[in-house]
């Protein structure tokens, strides 16, 4: 189906259902519970008139009929603050590249450039584990700017984790983001040796990443990235080399990028559309979506074919919503920003996550005084999807979770066609692969 | 697909779906949970052989068989193994109002009960997997619970030193534990021995308060002049008289665990719309036969 098509097929009709027609025949999506269904067309029928019908109760009742009620899953109130179990450090607060579209504005978030000092990252290791239980795990996460840059307190953030893990029984495990322009083989060596999940940043193939991903004097960084990635792909066995491609209306090549990179051995390769950028360079806008929207489904074609004949294919953003649908994921959060994940400046400021490092808006405690879980209850509050609009009439609320907050918040949400027409592929993929492959969800 | 055909496909869809003709009670947020002892399996027979030596019985601190060497302890009962008791005190209100008190009887002068066995011996095997460690049992064989006596030593009472199996095999390879209960601890067969037997046993068993989730009680139902109602008990051997008869395993106007063990499929009727099925309603008079 093309973008087109499917912007029209998910538009949003009624709040609570969605329907699709899909090569293995006619679904109805409950949005509460995220439940899928599999329906004859008379009923199919039905409820969509019901949808249609301007009295509500036409729905209830007709969901009380057929069975298709449930008790509700995800009502108005916002739970309470949970322990915090993942932190992200900003371990670096520069760049040595100077990508236009940064939300970081090239790193430093818009202050002077600056290095988290050991004590600091200590001291964020230490409110991670607080208050975690023995068997339950934490994730220790490092972003920048560019966190090698600052690769000293990484190292020895990641080891004073590993000590205090072993000491109080609590699991931790670890990521990194990172420009990928200053790996060495040892680094490949240390993250290999601590399982992290390390994530590049890549905008393309050569010349197209080279436009959005320049080193400060121009020079571009695609050559050097891949030189510096090679060992630590040829190595991964227990950590996960990522390619993470942020998609502007520069880079619009989604098939050809995600077959280099998947020639090139990532464990995963993820689009996402650059929404808000702060100076507004490299913002998506609707046409740019619609063929955004086109490249994507492609890519998704291309996977089902290699699931279908036995392969793996590491579309990351595929892969990952078609676990989430199998298991009914409904949240009314978009991620765990702000509740169980947090952000830490490199002055040791407490932010929503690492978008909002320096940003008074995602302000969340400080590591000196602690987490301020009043800010973190009205954050939950506030950001709760019934209070966005226009969530609240659009069926894919609890798997869409109202969009990524920072987004939101600096530019609104004009990329709901879009995220509604993704999910409506990714619905129908989920229904022709359950018939034709259901190992590939048991396996 | 046909058109009235409702296919629940993800894990949310199926875990909520109400299926037609299914009563409430299918649904994990308004079921009856079974958990003792169990549909799958029987997670209690795994401590049955947690100490190197002996056999314990799955719901009791009463040895049921022992290796060569402990043949004596046949028959005794178990009270603590190393710190940990594996008895404990009952107590609680004799009559309503009335504060708590030791609940002793004839056959239990101590006012003890064993404690299921994932409570105490849980902290054993965290503590002593491998080793061996002290276990205080009856000197005679005990019928009855035992309470432990005040001090020791007491001739009444004696001290046995017995190995605490590892739960999980041994992996060769890793010098690990992998993720597989040890045979040693519970064999083919062991985990599902004595699981439920709805039919058989637990249907008789459970009076109308437990499987009645999911099995008739009252059939037959019919309203009276008086304002009353007449039926049967689904359990009820004849349909006439139209009573409903107590619940009783020993009255015999009610089917037997016998009458199940031989005949269940014979003697427990379908029942639609509250009523015994047409094809059931001369079961009672006819002679059995292979044609059902």
């Amino acid at each position: 189906m093309t973008a087109g098509r499917l912007f029209e097929a998910s538009a949003p009709v009624h709040p609570d259902v969605h329907l699709l027609h899909t090569d293995a025949g006619p679904r109805v999506l409950i949005a509460d519970g995220s439940r899928l269904f599999g329906v004859g067309q008379a009923l199919f029928d039905r409820i969509d008139a019901a949808r249609r019908d301007p009295d509500p109760r036409v729905m209830d009742a007709l969901l009380v009929d057929v069975g298709l009620d449930a008790p509700r899953q995800i009502d108005d109130l916002a739970p309470d603050p949970p322990p915090v179990r993942a932190l992200s450090l900003a371990v670096a607060q520069k760049c040595n590249l100077g990508c236009t579209y940064c939300y970081a504005q090239q790193g430093d978030f818009g202050g002077p450039a600056k290095n988290m000092p050991e004590p600091t990252a200590f001291a964020a290791v230490d409110t991670l584990f607080r208050d975690a239980a023995p068997g339950e795990r934490v994730n220790l996460a490092f972003l920048g700017g560019e966190p090698m840059i600052n690769r000293p307190v990484v190292r020895a953030a990641t080891e004073y984790a590993l000590t205090v893990s072993e000491r109080t029984g609590v699991p931790v495990t670890f990521s990194i983001t990172t420009n990928g322009t200053l790996l060495t083989p040892e680094d490949g060596e240390f993250f290999e040796a601590h399982g992290f999940a390390v994530t590049v940043s890549l905008d393309g193939i050569g010349a197209r990443h080279d436009l959005l991903r320049p080193h400060r004097d121009g020079r571009g960084s695609y050559r050097r990235v891949m030189d510096r990635v090679a060992p630590l792909l040829a190595m991964q066995r227990r950590m996960q080399v990522s390619a993470r491609v942020t998609v502007t209306p520069l880079n619009l090549d989604l098939p050809r990028t995600l077959d280099e990179f998947t020639a090139a051995g990532f464990h995963g390769v993820g689009f996402s559309p650059m929404l808000s950028s702060p100076t507004g360079q490299g913002e998506m806008a609707s046409a740019d979506l619609q063929v955004m929207l086109d490249q994507m489904t492609e890519c998704g074609e291309e996977f089902v074919r290699r699931v279908l004949a036995g392969q793996r294919y590491p579309f990351t953003n595929l892969v990952t919503a078609l676990r989430e649908i199998h298991r009914g994921t409904h949240r009314p959060y978009p991620c765990g920003a702000g509740a169980g994940y947090l952000g830490v400046s490199a002055d040791g400021d407490l932010a929503a996550c690492h978008r909002f490092v320096g940003d008074e808006d995602g302000a969340m405690g400080d590591l000196t005084g602690g987490v301020d879980d009043a800010k973190r209850a009205r954050w939950l509050t506030d950001r709760h999807v019934h209070r966005q609009e226009p969530c609240n009439g659009c069926w894919a609320r609890y798997l869409c979770g109202g969009g990524c907050h920072h987004e939101v918040i600096r530019r609104g949400r004009p990329a709901c066609d879009y995220i509604r027409g993704w999910l409506h592929h990714c619905l129908s993929v989920y229904s022709r692969l359950l018939a034709a492959r259901p190992d590939y969800f048991t396996g | 697909m046909s058109d009235d055909r409702i296919d629940p496909m993800n894990l949310t869809a199926q875990l909520h779906y109400n299926a037609a003709g299914n009563p409430p009670s299918t649904l994990p947020e308004s079921a009856i949970s079974n958990a003792y002892p169990g549909l799958e399996f029987d997670i209690r027979n795994i401590w049955r052989r947690l100490l190197v030596g002996i056999e314990l019985h799955e719901s009791d601190n009463y040895v049921v068989s022992a290796d060569r060497g402990h043949e004596n302890l046949v028959g005794r009962r178990l009270l603590s193994v190393g710190d940990h008791d594996v008895i404990g005190t009952v107590v609680g209100p004799i009559r309503p109002g009335a504060g708590s008190a030791p609940l002793t009887s004839a056959a239990n002068p101590d006012g003890v009960m064993m404690l299921e066995w994932s409570n105490s011996l849980a902290d054993v095997l965290a503590d002593h997997v491998g080793q061996t460690v002290p276990c205080l049992f009856t000197v005679d064989p005990a019928p009855n619970p035992v309470g432990k006596p005040e001090e020791l030593p007491d001739p009444r009472f004696q001290v046995v030193e017995l190995e605490v199996r590892p739960l999980f095999a041994g992996s060769a390879a890793t010098g690990g534990y992998l993720p597989v209960i040890a045979e040693e601890l519970a064999g083919p067969g062991d985990l599902t021995r004595g699981l439920c037997s709805p039919w058989q046993n637990d249907y008789r068993e459970c009076a109308c308060y437990y499987w009645a989730a999911s099995r008739p009680d009252y059939v037959n139902v019919e309203d009276t002049a008086m304002g009353t109602t007449t039926g049967n008990h689904w359990f009820a051997v004849h349909r006439e008289p139209r009573e409903y008869v107590l619940d009783d395993r020993f009255d015999s106007r009610l089917v037997s665990y016998d009458d199940l063990f031989q005949d269940w499929q014979g003697k427990l009727r379908f029942i639609v719309g509250g009523n015994d099925a047409p094809e059931h309603l001369d079961a009672g008079t006819e002679p059995k036969g292979d044609s059902r």
